[in-house]
């Protein structure tokens, strides 16, 4: 499991539904909290045991310490699959945990399941452009999961007993590291690329960087994180971190929606494993329109902030001042 | 400094995905390997530090069939690495990160190194697990999805940030350390045509299939197989909505989100 | 056999070339094509690149490509913008006359200034009265002690406006017809040196060409190229060297008209279909890619038979003027697959056409070129 601020990261509850059901009914779900976390919410999680690791790594260590109490927990409790949370952190630790504990291993997983010999598992690869199956053929697995392909349940009938076992001492060669300084990401303005479920893009259609607005406000109004094509962080209109792509980010949410993208390859490669595409643009021909499951063609600039009020309307947020 | 640099030969962006006859694996056939993405801006990375601290050497590696590794190395060495190293994958690992790490982990032992650089995933099968099992291999601590990498020389430390998805960490770690790099945030420079032509006479050190089966052998492990290779469903392309107005168009696929696709 | 695979070497030109011509050129030819801007700023970064001044060799500082090197890399630059790729290579054009008509101490003066830094060159031989009769050219060349006196006009003349090093050709004696041809090297900063006003061109319109006047100019001796009447001689080989980039060059303009006729023809469609699958459109097509095919290897062939120390005057002229005429009809069709469309100044096609038409005249029209290539022939008859 995952958390940020002493809480368990949503993506968290992901995995544990998902290891129950591959335990079986005889199997054994045991969750590796990285700190201590609120009583409340570990009974929520759908697991028999939670061994919480005490106290929680300091901000910025290298995952060698939680790889080394991974590792212990699955040697203690005789695991044969470790089941990581599939954020950046999580595939690094499951590097690690794989390679230290001699296991199979697969990352970005959005389907497991029994093989013949261990595990076979499905995952995308070229930025959601095609999907290979593995099968992980040892006794041991390190699997980390796609963020949102699998949902994370209900909390359990009975919680789960909580053991405390002590964070491990390491030789600094092998952590490393200190945090000077740590900031959320887009500090409120919604969640990061990575870890939503809904992104809004903007693309060089929007003409100026003083139009950008339009892409935040319809994002804001979804909860969603704002991405932008490489021709509008290439421009200078939004920094960098903003690209999804091949050189940017690589999302899969439920819903990403494309405005002013004309969708050349280096940006489908990244956004391509969305769920449900949807393209806004003012040429009717872009190929966007033609890897996407909705379309609207046509003025950009008068469409967005009419979607924008729809869906205040429909979610019931407050109403934009002006149009209407 | 010393920097190593792990890079890995993926298709071209453009290339068209097939599967090959088995249905497996990619076809190969007529894929142009490349150094992209963000193995890309490990190299553009890696030449910006050796710039702002004279004296630096960087040491390219690649793993792969050697005529791939060979041309993404030559590509690095055009763009300014000092050295390279190419590394000749025994068949049946490609898939097998862990065995991956344990081969180029066993190479970069070789050298001296301050800084292991490599893109936090490749442009490919994209696991973003190397680079911390190497550096699990080597004992050394990881970073990944870093951006902004710099070296303090008064301090001797690196500076980077760590973009996670809550939060961005600015995070300090002195040598040796592995760094995944998630973007240069310079765009990454282009080979100039006469250091094009003198990376085509470049030595490159090889080290022999045998050396790497050997390794393997002293650990064996059950294998990590590609049962399937498949393209998505060709998207039908979108359904156009028809609308009489900019809120009539809005309207209408609010509702779809809501009701067909379920995604609102 | 001929082996027409291409090295790892050559491929790796061939990639810095199509990444330059796709992320520098491209972008930015049908605003410079409209305006008739001249991006100095492009051919900068494509000197930064080592994509100038291909031809000069490594001892001066140059890049001392091979002719199909260079071909490979041209091709790709017109593929993108041939007015912008007639820019880049023009510098080549000027300096062959220096490598091939200078003395040692020459080369080493004039080259190396063009490889550390970015300058433009122009070659001047052409007049008003004439282009392609090149032994009657007008202006004079008058000895005064250790200086030549020039005067006389240039037209036609690439980058004339932006040079800072002209080579230019002039007679002692005009009755003395080739023989009285003398090759000097003249610095744009030299007094009675006059660049005339940009042209409004047709096509290439993202190069510049003018006029250069020389108003009594003093060209001191030693920037004479070879003897007195040596001028002829320089000319020709030079054109010989430089004519052969120019079927590279067609080529490139035809690979782009044909990806653009191709991809067009499965998208647009009549009658129920893409017109790709009509046989009319077809047939286009195809011939389309056998033209294009036999413009690619008669260029290959001739720079291969230039690299192997033959002279290739024959090889270059059917290689230049075979690449363009079948540049032209390429272009050609491809605007008539487009239809209506092709017409438009808003796709990319009839750009192609205007810029295929000059590849037929420049360097050599294509009349010159028949006459070189039926004397060679008969030659063999006689």
């Amino acid at each position: 499991m995952e958390s940020s601020r002493g809480s368990l990261v949503a993506e968290s509850l992901e995995a544990l539904p998902l290891a129950r059901s591959l335990a079986g009914p005889s199997g054994e779900v045991l969750g590796v909290a990285p700190g201590p976390i609120p009583e409340a919410e570990a009974a929520r999680v759908p697991a028999d045991r939670i061994r919480v690791i005490d106290p929680a790594a300091p901000p910025g260590a290298s995952t060698a310490g939680a790889a080394f109490s991974l590792v212990e927990a699955a040697q203690d409790s005789n695991a044969s699959l470790v089941l990581v949370v599939g954020s950046a952190r999580g595939r690094e630790l499951a590097g690690r945990v794989a390679a230290r504990w001699d296991a199979g291993l697969a990352t970005g997983v959005t389907e497991i399941r029994p093989g013949t010999q261990g595990w076979t598992v499905v995952r995308p690869v070229f930025g959601g452009r095609a999907t290979q199956e593995l099968a992980l053929e040892g006794r041991k697995a390190v699997v980390a999961l796609r963020p949102h392909a699998f949902s994370p349940g209900s909390a359990p009938s009975t919680p789960p007993v909580i053991e405390h076992r002590a964070a491990p001492t390491l030789p600094p060669l092998a952590t490393g590291g200190g945090v000077s300084a740590e900031a959320p990401v887009e500090a409120g303005s919604g969640p990061s690329l990575a870890a939503a479920s809904i992104v809004v893009s903007g693309g060089r259609g929007l003409r100026s960087a003083e139009n950008f607005h339009l892409v935040e406000e319809l994002a804001r109004s979804l909860g969603a994180a704002v991405g932008a094509s490489r021709a509008v962080t290439d421009a200078g209109w939004r920094p960098a971190s903003y690209q999804v792509g091949q050189t940017g980010q690589s999302v899969s949410p439920q819903l990403y929606v494309a405005v002013g993208i004309s969708g050349a390859i280096q940006h489908l490669t990244g956004m391509m494993s969305s769920r449900v595409i949807v393209a806004i643009n003012s040429d009717a021909q872009a190929p966007i329109f033609r890897v996407s499951d909705y379309g609207i063609a046509g003025d950009l600039f008068a469409i967005l902030p009419a979607l924008t009020e729809e869906i205040r309307r429909v979610r019931g947020g407050p109403s934009a001042p002006a149009s209407r | 400094m010393e920097i190593v640099v792990l890079i890995k030969p993926v298709p071209e962006a453009e290339t068209r995905l097939r599967p090959d006859r088995g249905g497996a694996e990619l076809d190969p056939a007529g894929v142009k390997f490349v150094l992209a993405g963000y193995d890309e801006s490990a190299v553009e990375q890696a030449l910006l530090l050796k710039e702002s601290a004279p004296g630096t050497t960087i040491r390219a590696v690649s793993l792969g069939p050697l005529a791939r590794s060979e041309e993404v190395l030559r590509a690095a060495l055009a763009l300014g690495v000092d050295h390279a190293t190419s590394v000749e994958e025994p068949p049946g690992v490609a898939h097998d990160p862990v065995q991956v790490a344990r081969m180029l982990a066993f190479v970069v032992s070789r050298y001296s190194y301050s800084l292991l650089l490599g893109g936090k995933q490749s442009g490919d099968e994209g696991s973003g697990c190397v680079p911390s099992a190497v550096a699990e291999f080597l004992g050394v601590p990881d970073f990944g999805s870093v951006t902004d990498l710099k070296w303090d020389p008064i301090a001797g430390r690196f500076t980077f940030r760590q973009s996670l998805e809550r939060t961005v960490l600015s995070v300090e770690a002195p040598p040796p350390v592995m760094i995944g790099l998630q973007q240069a945030w310079n765009d990454p420079r282009t080979a100039k045509l006469p250091m094009i032509l003198r990376s085509r006479k470049a030595p490159i050190d090889r080290v022999p299939r045998a050396e790497v089966e050997a390794l393997l052998a002293r650990h064996p492990r059950p294998a990590v197989r590609a049962v399937s290779f498949r393209l998505p469903p060709p998207r039908m392309g979108a359904r156009m909505i028809e609308y009489s107005s900019p809120q009539d168009a809005a309207r209408k696929l609010v509702r779809l989100l809501t009701e067909e696709a379920k995604v609102l | 056999m001929p082996d027409f695979s291409l090295s790892e070497e050559e491929r790796s030109l061939q990639d810095l070339a199509r990444k330059f011509a796709r992320t520098e050129m491209a972008p930015h030819a049908a605003e410079c094509d409209r305006a008739g801007r001249f991006p100095e700023e492009i051919y900068r970064k494509a000197w930064e690149l080592g994509l100038m001044n291909l031809n000069v060799p490594t001892e001066y500082g140059g890049s001392g490509l091979t002719l199909l090197q260079q071909c490979l890399i041209v091709e790709e630059l017109a593929h993108a913008c041939a007015g912008m790729t007639t820019s880049i290579i023009a510098n080549c054009l000027a300096l062959e006359p220096i490598l091939i008509g200078g003395s040692e101490e020459q080369r080493k003066r004039f080259l190396p200034g063009f490889c550390s830094e970015y300058h433009l060159a122009s070659f001047c031989l052409t007049e008003p009265g004439g282009g392609s009769d090149a032994g009657a050219l007008k202006t004079r060349a008058v000895r005064d002690g250790d200086h030549y006196v020039l005067t006389g006009e240039k037209c036609f003349i690439t980058n004339g406006p932006f040079a800072s090093l002209y080579t230019v050709f002039a007679t002692t004696d005009p009755a003395l017809k080739h023989s009285g041809i003398c090759a000097f090297v003249v610095s744009r900063d030299t007094p009675g040196v006059v660049p005339g006003k940009e042209e409004e061109k047709m096509g290439h319109r993202a190069s510049a060409t003018s006029t250069v006047r020389f108003e009594g100019a003093r060209i001191p001796l030693e920037n004479r190229l070879g003897g007195e009447g040596d001028g002829f001689s320089i000319a020709m080989r030079t054109l010989d060297q430089t004519r052969t980039p120019i079927g590279a060059l067609a080529t490139g303009i035809a690979q782009a008209a044909l990806d653009h006729a191709a991809a067009y023809s499965l998208k647009r469609e009549t009658f129920g279909k893409p017109i790709g699958e009509h046989q009319a459109i077809q047939i286009k097509l195809a011939n389309m890619t056998m033209e294009l095919r036999a413009a690619r290897l008669l260029t290959w062939q001739s720079a291969w038979t230039i690299d192997h120390g033959q002279r290739g005057s024959l090889e270059s002229s059917v290689a230049k003027c075979y690449a363009s005429d079948a540049s032209m009809r390429i272009a050609d069709e491809a605007l008539q697959i487009f239809g209506g469309y092709g017409y438009m100044k808003d796709y990319p096609v009839e750009k192609l056409l205007r810029d295929a038409k000059l590849a037929q005249i420049y360097e050599g029209s294509n009349e010159i070129q028949r006459i070189v290539i039926a004397r060679q022939l008969l030659s063999a008859y006689a």
